[in-house]
Order: C-alpha cells, then structure tokens, then sequence
C-alpha cells in the first residue's frame, strides 16, 4: 500500500500548481466570468504547449499515454486554482469516450487535434430536467437517407460557443434506444446560447434543428449509447471530483490563513475554539475526499470494480464542497461575501460541479445499490 | 499509488476470518467493552485471548523475545480490522495491557519488570489483566492535575488518593497507575510517575460504576495507605507525564481498523435487515430514504478506512502520525454516532430492547450501539480535545485554552 505520488506526478503537480496560479489569477478569472469566450485562447494554447491536452491520449494518437491518475493529480491542481476553459470538456469529457468506443478511423482523426490543440470538444446529454439522468433524453436522432437527423435541445453543455464538436446522446430507432453521435458544432442547425450561470463558466444551451450526420459519426455501437453514458459517469465523475478535491483544499488553505491573520478581541480568530474545530472539521473532510478520490481512480485504472467507490467520491465531493465554501465564507465573516474577495470564485462553482454528470441523489442511489440494498 | 494489501497479509485476513467462523458461531455480536460486565462473558473473553495467543495474534506486533511474532503494521491493522468485525472477545483482555503496558515496559521499564509482567500478557492469561489508572474526579481531560499522592517511605511508596473511570478495575490483576510523586513543581506535568500496582494489595477498594445502560465497565478506585515497593517504579520518578505521553501513541493506530471493523459488520448487518424487512409490503432496502441513509453511512464508512490506512502507511514508513490519530479518533465517534443513529431508525421500535433479551433484533446490536457510543466517544479523550490536538498539530493555530 502506497498513498504517495511517484516522482512525475509530484512533478506534474507542483509544475501545474505553479503554472495555473500565474496565468489564471483570481482577478483575471473574475474578468473572464464576464467575457464572451470565457477563457484565455492564450493559456489554452501554452497548456496545449505543456502536453496537457495530450496527457492521456496514447502516444500513436499523438500524446503522451500517461494513465488517469496523472490526469486526476492535473485536474486536482485546476480545481484547486480555477482554471476556466474547455480543458476539462475536452480532455475529460469527450478524449476518454474517443479513446474507448472511438473507430481506428475516428481516434486517427480527433486525437491528434485534441493532443495538438487543434480541436476542443463537448459533452452533450443532460436536457430539459437538468439532470444526468438516462429516462430523460428525448434528443432524436431519426433515419434520413444514409444518415440521420438530429433533433431536440441539450442543455449545461460546457463551453459549446467554443467546441469543433459534440459528442450528443440520442435516442434512435422504434424502441428510442440510446446512441452517441459525433456532431460538428459548426453544422447547419446548430444553434449555441451561452447560458447565465452563476460561475459564467461557459455553460450553453444547444439546439439541434435538422442537423445532419452520417453513420460514419455515430460513437460506438448504434443502440448502446448507454454505454458511453455509463463510462462517462465513471471516468468524467472521477475527475469531477478530482477539479472539486483541489477546490476544497485551496477553500480551506485560504480560510486557515486569514483565520490566523484576522485580530479580533486582540487575538487571531484561529485561537477561538468555535472557529478553531470548524477548521479542524473542514480539514477532516477536506483529507477525506482526497483519499476517496485517489482510491476510486487507482480502482479505476487499475481495472478493478470501481463504480461504487466513484459514486461515493462524487457524492460526498458535492456535500463537501458545499460545506466547506460555506463554512470558510462564514469564517471570513462580511469580507468573505465580496466580489473582490476570491473564496466567491469558489462558491459560485458549487452548482455547476456538483449537477456535472448527475448530483448527490444519483450517486447516493448508485451506492446503496452497490452496497446491496 | 496503491491500496492493495500483500498476500501475506490476505492470508491472514482468511485464517482470523476462519478462526472466528468456527470459535465464534452462535455468538452474538460484542461491539466493545461490555465483555468486562457480566461473569460469563468476561470468562469467554478469557477463554478467547488465550486462544487468541496461542494463534501469535493477540500481540502480534511485539518483538518474538517478548511473545509477540515482530508483525508488520499493515499485518497489525488486518488484524485489528478483521478481528473487531467478528467482535472477537478477549481481543483487547481489558485495554491496558495489550494496548499500552507491554510496549511501555519494553521501552521503560527494567529487565525484571520486563520478565515478570509481559509474558501473562502475550499468553493471555488472567495475570496479564490490567487496569489504567489515570483519571481522577478533577483530573479528566485536564489531566495532568492529578493529585493521588505516592510518599516514598524506605522502600515503599504509599499510595493516597482516588482515581475515577478505571476500566476493567474489577478484573484487573494489575493496575498502571499515574501517581504524584512530587508537589513542589513549576509545571504540573512534572513530578507525576508510573507505578504497578498489585490489584490484591491492602487498602484498595473498587467501587462499580454502572452505565446507563447498566453495563458495569468502568469503576471508582481508592488507595487508602497502599503500600508498594520502590521496584514497581517503571522508568524515571518525575517524568511519568513523558512516558505516558508515548505509550498513548501504541493504542493511535488500532483506534480506525478496531471501530472500522465493528462498524463494518454493523452496517452490513443493518442492510441484511433491511432487505429482508418488509414495510408495507415493500422491503425497508426498497425505500429512497433508508436507501440515501444507508448509502451515506457507507461513504462515512470507506472514509474511515481509508484514514486507518494512511496512517497504517505512515507509520510503516517510520513516520509518527500524531494530528492523524486524533482526527481518527473524532472520526470514528462521527461514525458511530450516525451508524447508530441510521441503524435505530431501521430497526425501529425494537432499537430499544434490552441487548440481551430474546425478542432483541440482530442480537441487540443496535441497541448495544446506541447505549455505548456516547460513552465511547468520551473515552480515550472527547471529541473536542481530539480537535484541539488537530488545531495545533496540523493547523498550526494557536492553543486555546
């Protein structure tokens, strides 16, 4: 048994960390919050540099065939310091898919564009309920001479305005199963709204009128697009939880220090016990999620049984989370309820992490199925 | 990264799980201390230690010259995890002297100490029960203000005073005391020592003290002119407070393995009833709210795990968890609590009767529990000095008290 890093993702850790901090100051993703696009084109482009978007994508595709736990360690440092962007649809969401259920013919050709920079991509499944949930999609994709047509809305789909693609869950044929589509966004009929969320994290509302796509685009088998849900709800939850993990750290790091800087009754508030255990529960829940997180991508990748301790990851991240923002703001006392303060940044995230590929209800439901109820 | 155990360590799992299947069958579950109540679960227990030692388990981790078989700590927490799921009795032979007396005399005590009280432990025999005398009425979790005095008189110590809350007193063949040995002193952590005391000797009185619940584990104890020899003396007079502050550190790693184990045959117990228990027609395990309960008590559950290994992990690699072991500690009551709680609202009504009686569900399990967690998050230190610990060690803020 090993909890430690080994020698290149300690590396890679503490060259993000570094990395992310000086280009993606907080003041600088407030800005962007507001921007159009959303992100730095500029960032993107020296993460793409830095091998990044390559990280995990095997080495005849173009990257560096690293494992998912050194992508977990990565994303962990991008939660820990907000890091706006299509990285993580890109990367997370829509590499891992390719490289599974992709066709040699399909991984030949969006691989190397998502290892290069080339091409930036998104996940398109949740609809009209707002949740990660199968029973919902009623997005059509119906026979249309030798291809299909596309039809219905998709909705929380991060970063679309940006995308070349979409992979799209879609239900086909008489019975309405289920089958993943590659959509390019500049297709006719493709309509993209950013939405307003509270983070402005580029999340976008996208319609499907009429889009035409081949069979050549489908993404795995026709009629078992659950199984690229069901594996997304793996690999793309992990490393949700991950992006969360590194979120809650940085809460906490920033919370500590000003509980021992901030005088009050001529003493550090950190000496008072009531703010003193807040921390210390903080801190255990803090560890907690860490381990749960590196224990379920370790399941994960080494190819053992892993969704229940992944549901658990997910939905104790979106309690923690939670908490702990809302424990450090109330440990910062007014300042902390600022828009020039930076734990905001974190508490505005807190929806858009914990209902990406599906909430607490969901995950908690998956674990006590796991555990034999 | 890596959370595998060794096959070594897998084979043993299987051999304690196989033990337990044939030396435990029939046998309700004991979650805790309540083994030292009543006569014939104690001579149970007894029974069991000296199997247990006879398997090299009961004291796996010591050195083979003392009785032990120089167990690795990852061998040491399959142990304490698997044997605390079977709720294996006389595992734990009243705390004291597995937990903490052998690796203090190893590392204080004299070589006559050393021969005449470690083997009855490793052997688990009677004579190796031991009691922990450390709290007083005004000493708890400000401990250093004990004042039972020891007045050296030639070569004796006499013993005054009274000590409060000693588990296992009333079984007990020995007694670790932590007297005052000097009251002229700047810091009250000093001029406290470490002395044996034999439980039989004149002058002595224990005094039950009975839980809510009516479970006798722990007891008042009185020293009235108690007289011991000079020898009893373990390590240096004086610096007591020092030594014991390091042979707490023995009982931190087994803290999440043991309550990890308990909780784990108990969560697994309470499905097993709710899956076979039917509400309206439809099982309990049916239910989203039992469901979303159960499933949070789990992810609690694998947390706990999880913090036992990290510090399993650290200490095989020479490390000294101290922030760990305190927020374990915490942790396990957390858990314990909710488990208890989820697991009366699954048994409902019947959470309530007595542990012991016929009509109690899953041999009063729960009901056990739900007795016992308040008192078990107290012991060993309350959740707040747990905290404490955790705020200054790890947090590096300011002592608050």
């Amino acid at each position: 048994m090993d909890f430690d890093l080994n020698e290149q993702q300690q590396m890679l850790k503490t060259m993000a960390g570094d990395f992310l901090a000086h280009e993606y100051s907080k003041a600088r993703v407030k800005e962007l919050e507001k921007d159009s696009l959303g992100y730095d084109p500029g960032t993107q482009a020296k993460m793409v540099e830095l091998g990044w978007t390559g990280l995990i994508v095997p080495e005849k595709y173009g990257g560096s065939g690293a494992g998912l736990l050194d992508l977990v360690i990565l994303v962990e440092e991008m939660g820990k310091n907000i890091t706006p962007g299509p990285f993580f649809s890109t990367v997370a969401l829509c590499a891992l898919p390719l490289m599974k259920f992709g066709t040699e013919r399909q991984k030949g050709t969006f691989l190397p564009a998502i290892a290069g920079g080339q091409s930036l991509w998104s996940l398109a499944i949740t609809e009209e309920s707002g949740r990660y949930d199968i029973r919902d999609i009623n997005c059509r994709a119906s026979l249309e001479g030798d291809g299909y047509l596309i039809n219905g809305t998709k909705w929380f789909v991060q970063f679309a305005h940006a995308a070349d693609y979409l992979i799209v869950l879609c239900r086909t044929g008489k019975e309405g199963e289920l089958t993943t589509f590659i959509v390019n966004r500049k297709s006719p009929g493709v309509k993209v709204e950013r939405i307003p969320t509270t983070a402005g994290d580029g999340q976008c509302k996208v319609r499907f009128n009429n889009v035409r796509v081949t069979a050549r685009d489908v993404l795995g088998r026709i009629g078992k697009g659950s199984d690229l849900f069901n594996y997304s709800m793996q690999t793309g939850a992990i490393l949700k939880c991950a992006e969360i993990s590194g979120a809650c750290q940085a809460v906490l790091d920033m919370t500590l220090a000003y509980a021992k800087e901030r005088v009050q009754f001529d003493q550090p508030i950190g000496s008072f016990m009531a703010i003193q255990h807040k921390l210390v529960d903080m801190l255990t829940e803090v560890e907690g999620l860490q381990y749960m997180v590196y224990y379920a991508a370790w399941l994960l990748s080494s190819g053992r049984k892993a969704l229940t301790s992944i549901s658990m990851a997910k939905a104790k991240a979106a309690e923690v989370y939670q908490q702990i923002c809302i424990d450090g703001i109330k440990i910062h006392g007014a300042i902390g309820f600022t828009m020039d303060h930076d734990i905001g940044c974190y508490f505005r995230r807190i929806k858009s992490a914990e209902f990406m590929l599906g909430g607490r209800d969901l995950y908690l439901s998956m674990v006590a199925d796991g555990i034999g109820l | 990264m890596d959370f595998e155990f060794s096959e070594k360590e897998e084979q043993l799992r299987k051999e304690i799980r196989e033990f337990a299947r044939r030396e435990m069958a029939g046998r309700e579950l004991i979650t805790g201390l309540e083994e030292e109540s009543r006569d014939e679960d104690w001579e149970f227990a007894m029974q069991m230690s000296r199997k247990l030692a006879r398997k090299g388990w009961l004291t796996m981790a010591w050195p083979k010259e003392y009785g032990g078989r120089d167990a690795s700590f990852f061998e040491q927490h399959v142990y304490m995890d698997e044997a605390s799921y079977w709720g294996i009795p006389g595992m734990q032979m009243g705390v004291s002297g597995i937990g903490w007396v052998g690796q203090s005399l190893m590392l204080f005590g004299n070589d006559e100490q050393r021969k005449k009280y470690i083997p009855p432990i490793a052997a688990g025999e009677p004579d190796g029960v031991w009691c922990t005398a450390y709290s007083e009425p005004n000493a708890g979790s400000d401990f250093a203000n004990i004042q039972t005095r020891a007045i050296r008189q030639g070569d004796e110590y006499v013993l005054n005073g009274q000590k409060i809350w000693t588990s296992c007193a009333h079984r007990a063949r020995w007694c670790w005391l932590a007297v005052r040995t000097d009251v002229d002193v700047r810091k009250k952590q000093h001029g406290i020592s470490l002395i044996i005391v034999d439980m039989r000797s004149p002058g002595i009185t224990v005094k039950p003290i009975y839980n809510y619940a009516g479970v006798h584990i722990f007891n008042e104890l009185f020293f009235d002119n108690v007289k011991v020899p000079v020898s009893n003396l373990v390590g240096t007079e004086n610096r007591g407070w020092y030594q014991l502050m390091q042979s707490l550190a023995f009982e931190r790693h087994s803290v999440a393995p043991q309550f990890y184990g308990t909780a784990k045959r108990i969560l697994e117990i309470v499905i097993k009833y709710a899956a076979r228990t039917k509400l309206h027609g439809r099982p309990l395990a049916a239910d989203p709210l039992i469901r979303h309960k159960l499933a949070e008590r789990a992810i609690e559950l694998e947390t706990l795990r999880l913090f036992g290994y990290e510090i399993t992990w650290k200490l095989s690699k020479g490390q000294i968890p101290i922030y760990e072991a305190a927020r374990n500690k915490a942790y396990c009551d957390f858990v314990m609590q909710r488990m208890a709680i989820t697991g009366s609202e699954v048994t409902g009504a019947f959470s309530q009767v007595d542990m012991w009686s016929k009509w109690a569900k899953l041999d009063g399990a729960i009901t056990r529990l739900y007795m016992m967690f308040p008192g078990m998050s107290i012991a060993a230190g309350t959740d707040e000095i747990q905290k404490n610990i955790v705020g200054q060690f790890k947090l590096g803020l300011p002592r608050p008290y």
